[in-house]
C-alpha cells in the first residue's frame, strides 16, 4: 500500500517531467511544474518529512511558478 | 550536435550515477553509516539538550546553528546578487527619456474584484497560520524558514491588490533593507548572547535557563522568517519591475 502510493506519485513525477519539457506553451509548463512540486510535496509527507513538505508546498508550487509566471511575462509566452 | 553524442554523454553520466545509487544503504536501515554517528545521540539526547521538541528545528537552530547562519547569509547575498545584477541603472529605465529603450512601457491591468476580494478575505488566516508556524515551529514541523515563505506568499499576494508601484510600496525601502537583512542580524545578536550567557559564539544555555533557551530559539525563528519573507517580496516586486 505504501510503496503503491510511492510508485504511482514517482510515476506521475515522470510524466509531469516530460509533459513540461515537452510543453510549448510556457504559461502551461509553469503550471505543470508547479503541479509536479504539489506531488514533490505530497510525497515528502508521505516519507515522513512535513517540513521539507511545508517548504516544497509554500515555495516549489506557490513563489517559484509565481516567479517563473512574472518571468514569462516579460518575455514571449510561446517556445519558438 | 549530433543526436548519437548526446545518448551517450548522458548514458556515460547516467551509469556512474545509479552505480552509486546501488551502493547506497537501504532506506530505514539502522546500520547505515548516517545513523551511526551523530543521529543516534541527537535522537536520545536532543529533545532534552535543544529544548525543542521538533528534532528538526533542534539540530538546525542548536547543535547546525553555524551552518543555518551560514544558510541565512546565503539566502541574504542571493537577494543582494539578483537585485545588483539586473537593476536597470536610472537614465535607462524604458519610459525614461533618453534611455535605450524608448518604447513605453505597458500599463499592468487593474486588478479583477473577485482576485481582489479573494485575497482580502483569506489573508488574516493566511497570516494567521504563518504566525502560528513561526512561534511554535521548535514544537511541531516547520519554523522560520516556512512560517517566513507563507508570510511571504502573503505579502506577494497584498502587494498585488495594495501598494503597486514604486510610488506606494508595501514596505518603504529604507525599512525593507533592514527587514532584508533582518535573519543575520538576528542570528549575529543571538550570537553574542549565546557568548555572554556561555561563553561560546551561538552557544545556547542548557536545561537550567530553559525558558531563556526558548527565547533565544523563537528570536531565531521569527529573525529568519522576516527575513525570508521581506526577501521573497523583494524578488517578487524586482521581477514586477517596482
Amino acid at each position: 500500500m505504501s510503496q503503491g502510493f510511492d510508485l504511482v506519485m514517482l510515476a506521475l513525477l515522470i510524466g509531469m517531467a516530460v509533459a513540461v519539457a515537452r510543453s510549448k506553451d510556457l504559461i502551461a509548463a509553469a503550471i505543470i511544474f508547479s503541479g509536479y512540486s504539489l506531488v514533490m510535496c505530497l510525497l515528502w509527507q508521505h516519507r515522513g518529512a512535513p517540513d521539507v513538505a511545508m517548504t516544497e508546498a509554500a515555495i516549489g508550487a506557490g513563489v517559484t511558478t509565481i516567479l517563473v509566471l512574472l518571468a514569462i511575462g516579460r518575455t514571449r509566452r510561446r517556445e519558438k | 550536435m549530433n543526436r548519437g553524442l548526446i545518448v551517450f554523454i548522458l548514458l556515460a553520466a547516467a551509469v556512474p550515477m545509479l552505480a552509486g545509487v546501488a551502493g547506497l544503504p537501504r532506506p530505514g536501515d539502522p546500520q547505515a553509516p548516517v545513523h551511526a554517528h551523530v543521529a543516534a545521540h541527537y535522537v536520545k539526547e536532543g529533545v532534552r539538550e535543544s529544548g525543542a521538541a521538533n528534532l528538526v528545528t533542534g539540530v538546525l537552530l542548536n547543535y547546525r546553528a553555524f551552518d543555518t547562519f551560514g544558510e541565512v547569509m546565503v539566502i541574504f547575498a542571493a537577494l543582494a546578487a539578483v537585485t545588483g545584477v539586473s537593476s536597470v541603472p536610472p537614465g535607462q529605465r524604458p519610459g525614461e527619456s533618453g534611455g535605450r529603450n524608448d518604447s513605453p512601457r505597458p500599463v499592468s491591468p487593474p486588478i479583477s474584484p473577485v482576485v481582489a476580494f479573494i485575497i482580502r478575505c483569506t489573508a488574516p488566516f493566511i497570516a494567521l497560520f504563518a504566525a502560528f508556524v513561526i512561534f511554535k515551529g521548535h514544537v511541531h514541523p516547520g519554523g522560520g524558514f516556512q512560517g517566513g515563505v507563507i508570510l511571504g506568499a502573503l505579502l506577494m499576494m497584498l502587494s498585488v491588490v495594495f501598494g503597486r508601484g514604486t510610488r506606494d510600496p508595501l514596505v518603504p525601502p529604507p525599512l525593507a533593507a533592514w527587514l532584508q537583512a533582518a535573519a543575520p542580524l538576528t542570528f549575529a545578536a543571538v550570537a553574542v548572547v549565546g557568548v555572554l550567557l556561555t561563553g561560546y559564539l551561538l552557544g545556547f544555555p542548557g536545561a537550567a535557563l530553559g525558558p531563556v533557551r526558548t527565547l533565544m530559539m523563537i528570536a531565531l525563528e521569527l529573525g529568519i522568517a522576516v527575513g525570508s519573507a521581506v526577501i521573497i517580496l523583494g524578488l517578487f516586486q524586482h521581477m514586477r519591475g517596482d
